[in-house]
């Protein structure tokens, strides 16, 4: 009987639409339009580039040009400089292709369009060279024997003082979370399968459960036939949503990818199993319960950063225990953990409390939905 | 006024989810503007930065001090993963370590291995805090052979690194149009998403309502004039267009803490444009009779397509060449490019602005073609007839 009901499960599972728009469709469509937004933000705007900028020569001086043509020898200059003309200096920061001007007169001046990090370099850098302009005039003045030592100290090239201590070797690009988060909406938006088995037992909901009620098969059978078939098809869904995020988008999971299909499917039992208690908690409705499960998951999935990216980084601020008990931001977090840590210590809590919580949830939609009799409806 | 009147009888059920979306942006409008500032002078960006001192002497004290009146200094729990977390969601935006026997080396003029930092990738920040380093190293290297004690060079090292150049902005104004603020016209950038969904949700569903065959049919065979019925559904979609837009003016008007005056109408004729095609799109999909599901579907698609591609949810200036390229085709592009133009976030042109207006209505206006087309081929008397057969064979 078992095999009877799981058979008719799946099958109305194939036959439902809305499985196969939301849960297939729409995380394609949303992921290749977070991939076309997103994909190349990180090596744009947050990966260190060469700031450009125009210099414009009021003044010639000639130490000046010197210092930035030695730099621009180097490996991966700090400036782009150009030296262009006032007119062709502020078109060329109108129009977005340089992040300042750097005047040299008297004094070096710097203009600037923006207030980002870019110009707060640009100025750091003209600061840089009238600091070692002064602390030489310094010398001049009160040390002229040592004049010549101290600005070789200034001129010379130094090694490194600062020793960069790599944390990880995964993928830092801030902006794929966007996509750990698409698959834990995936996985979340499985509780509208879940929801499914408590309509098709709840005989108040449906004719199917109504009929399902009156028929000699025990309830526990009957529902765990149904958890089976709407865990395999939420299993099928997060394979297509993985497997197309992966292979087609091309979306960097780190060098881990095999245990990517298996925390990805967890997750996708999590989803059913919070709706499978969520929908057996209550009498409501199939539309007040859409409703309800579909306001908590986005909830969940907004602290889990669908929306807003740092969201979760503010949330282990305030709230880090709020991470830990959200099923959509532990079942990104797994993704994130096989990306950027090494060791799988915290790879394997958040597949623990993924567990913990799926388990705990059918546990409790089993006992909620026993001894529901109808004598009429 | 018949089919107006049960046009809007159908309106009033799909309204609440209309309202939904219109809630929550109004919402997020008033928090965002809330928060924006017009001061227009160049501040630097200051950085979150942890220190791991593991030398504890006065000359690291002295360099934490220093570093601390430029960038935000941020405690941390000196462990792996604590960090990786707080570099990568980027609450902290530079993790340094002064090693032990930082003081020590730095007395006898050695630069190698004075510090540590933890790092995931390279960004600017890592680079500026790195040359930051390297200047402040050298400095002091420099005072102390000018002669002088360490505690002598390090004051003075921070006292030449404290000194601070004038920066001055680009044509004194990066806020925008003095009628129309940079801050305000984000309320303006991010209105083609919520015409899109809010009209959508209602005007799709209410015309695929009143379009259903069963509804159609009993229409059809009433004495109401064909054209006296779409005059009417027009007007009825016209109708909830403007009063969605209206509605966003008036709070508008109301974040803006004044009327709108000069430039800013450019902006709102700029709205009331895009809302045209956004009612003219409405009108073309209805006519393809999808279902509720598909349909809330093609929403999305539409709506977060044009939002993502277009330079509404990510400005035009990060995506790439080629999502540009493609992004020129759809209306919201030149949406968009009008209302940085206004702002000034763009070189301001008023012929280019005109021209943006007149490509959106074209876009209007070939959607409304279309419209009419996919009506008379669906709704032609041999569609009907092949319909009706249809319902017959299966009846």
């Amino acid at each position: 009987m078992f095999l009877h009901i799981l058979k008719y499960e799946l099958k109305n599972g194939l036959r439902n639409k809305d499985l196969i728009i939301w849960l297939i469709l729409f995380p394609i469509v949303l992921g290749t339009f977070f991939k076309i937004a997103f994909g190349s933000i990180y090596e744009k705007h947050d990966k260190f580039s060469s700031i450009p900028v125009a210099i414009v020569e009021v003044k010639e001086n000639p130490a000046f040009r010197q210092v930035i043509e030695g730099m621009e020898s180097s490996e991966q200059p700090f400036l782009k400089a150009s030296f262009v003309d006032k007119d062709k200096a502020e078109k060329l920061l109108e129009n977005g292709d340089v992040e300042g001007i750097i005047f040299l007169e008297d004094k070096l001046r710097l203009t600037v369009k923006e207030k980002d990090i870019q110009e707060t370099m640009l100025k750091f850098f003209i600061e840089q060279y009238s600091v070692r302009e002064s602390i030489a005039m310094e010398a001049v003045k009160e040390a002229p024997e040592k004049a010549q030592e101290v600005i070789a100290v200034l001129t010379e090239e130094t090694a490194a003082s600062c020793r960069e201590i790599p944390l990880t070797q995964g993928n830092p690009d801030v902006y794929i979370q966007y996509f750990y988060n698409l698959i834990a909406m995936v996985a979340m938006f499985g509780c509208i399968t879940g929801m499914h088995i408590t309509m098709q037992n709840q005989a108040n909901l449906s004719p199917h459960g109504a009929r399902n009620n009156c028929s000699p098969v025990p309830k526990s059978l009957n529902i765990l036939a149904c958890i089976t078939g709407s865990i395999i098809m939420q299993t099928v869904c997060m394979v297509c949503c993985v497997t197309f995020l992966a292979f087609v988008l091309k979306v960097d999971f780190g060098d881990r990818l095999w245990l990517v299909y298996p925390s990805a499917i967890l997750g996708g039992i999590t989803g059913v199993s919070f709706g499978f208690f969520l929908g057996s908690v209550n009498r409501l409705s199939e539309k007040a319960k859409t409703a309800v499960l579909m306001s908590v998951t986005m909830f969940l999935l907004f602290c889990s950063g669908l929306m807003a990216g740092n969201m979760k980084g503010i949330i282990s601020e305030k709230l880090p225990w709020f991470n830990n008990v959200n099923p959509a931001a532990v079942i990104s977090d797994c993704f994130y953990c096989l990306n950027l840590y090494e060791n799988y210590d915290r790879y394997l809590t958040k597949i623990a409390t993924m567990c913990g919580i799926s388990v705990i949830f059918i546990v409790l939609g089993f006992i909620t939905s026993r001894r529901k009799k109808y004598a009429s409806i | 006024m018949q089919v107006f009147k049960a046009m809007m009888k159908v309106t009033r059920r799909w309204l609440p989810s209309a309202l939904v979306y219109i809630i929550v942006f109004v919402v997020i409008s008033i928090f965002a503007s809330s928060s924006s500032t017009k001061e227009n002078k160049f501040e630097v960006t200051k950085l979150d930065i942890c220190v791991f001192d593991r030398d504890d002497t006065p000359e690291s004290h002295a360099l934490i001090e220093l570093i601390g009146k430029n960038n935000n200094l941020k405690h941390l729990e000196d462990d792996k993963d604590v960090i990786i977390d707080a570099l990568y969601y980027g609450r902290v935006d530079y993790a340094l370590i002064i090693n032990e026997g930082y003081a020590e080396k730095l007395g006898n003029g050695e630069t190698a291995d004075l510090f540590g930092s933890y790092h995931i990738d390279e960004s600017f920040s890592i680079v500026y805090i790195n040359q930051f380093l390297e200047q402040y190293t050298s400095s002091v290297k420099a005072y102390l052979a000018m002669g002088k004690p360490l505690s002598e060079a390090v004051a003075s090292a921070e006292n030449v690194l404290t000194q601070e150049s004038e920066v001055d902005m680009f044509r004194g104004n990066d806020e925008g149009n003095e009628h129309f603020s940079v801050a305000f016209s984000s309320y303006f950038l991010f209105m083609p998403y919520i015409l899109i969904s809010a009209v959508f949700v209602v005007i799709c569903q209410v015309l695929v309502v009143m379009n259903r065959k069963d509804l159609r049919f009993r229409t059809n065979c009433s004495c109401i004039k064909n054209t006296s019925y779409s005059m009417q559904l027009c007007l009825g979609s016209v109708a909830f267009v403007m009063t969605v837009w209206l509605f966003l003016m008036v709070v508008g008007a109301f974040l803006n803490k004044e009327m709108y005056s000069g430039r800013a109408w450019l902006a709102v004729l700029n709205s009331f444009i895009f809302s045209l095609v956004v009612a003219a799109i409405a009108v073309l999909v209805s006519c393809f009779e999808p279902k509720q599901n598909v349909l809330n579907l093609i929403t999305q698609v539409i709506g977060l397509g044009m939002c993502f591609l277009c330079g509404v949810f990510i400005p035009a200036s990060m995506l790439g060449d080629n999502v540009i390229a493609i992004s020129r085709f759809l209306p919201a592009y030149w949406y968009v490019k009008a209302n940085s133009m206004i702002a000034e976030t763009e070189p301001y042109s008023f012929d280019s602005v005109m021209q943006c207006y007149m490509i959106q209505l074209s876009f209007a206006a070939a959607m409304v073609v279309l419209a009419l087309l996919v009506r008379r081929v669906k709704y032609s008397g041999a569609a009907i007839s092949t319909s009706v057969k249809k319902i017959a064979a299966n009846s």
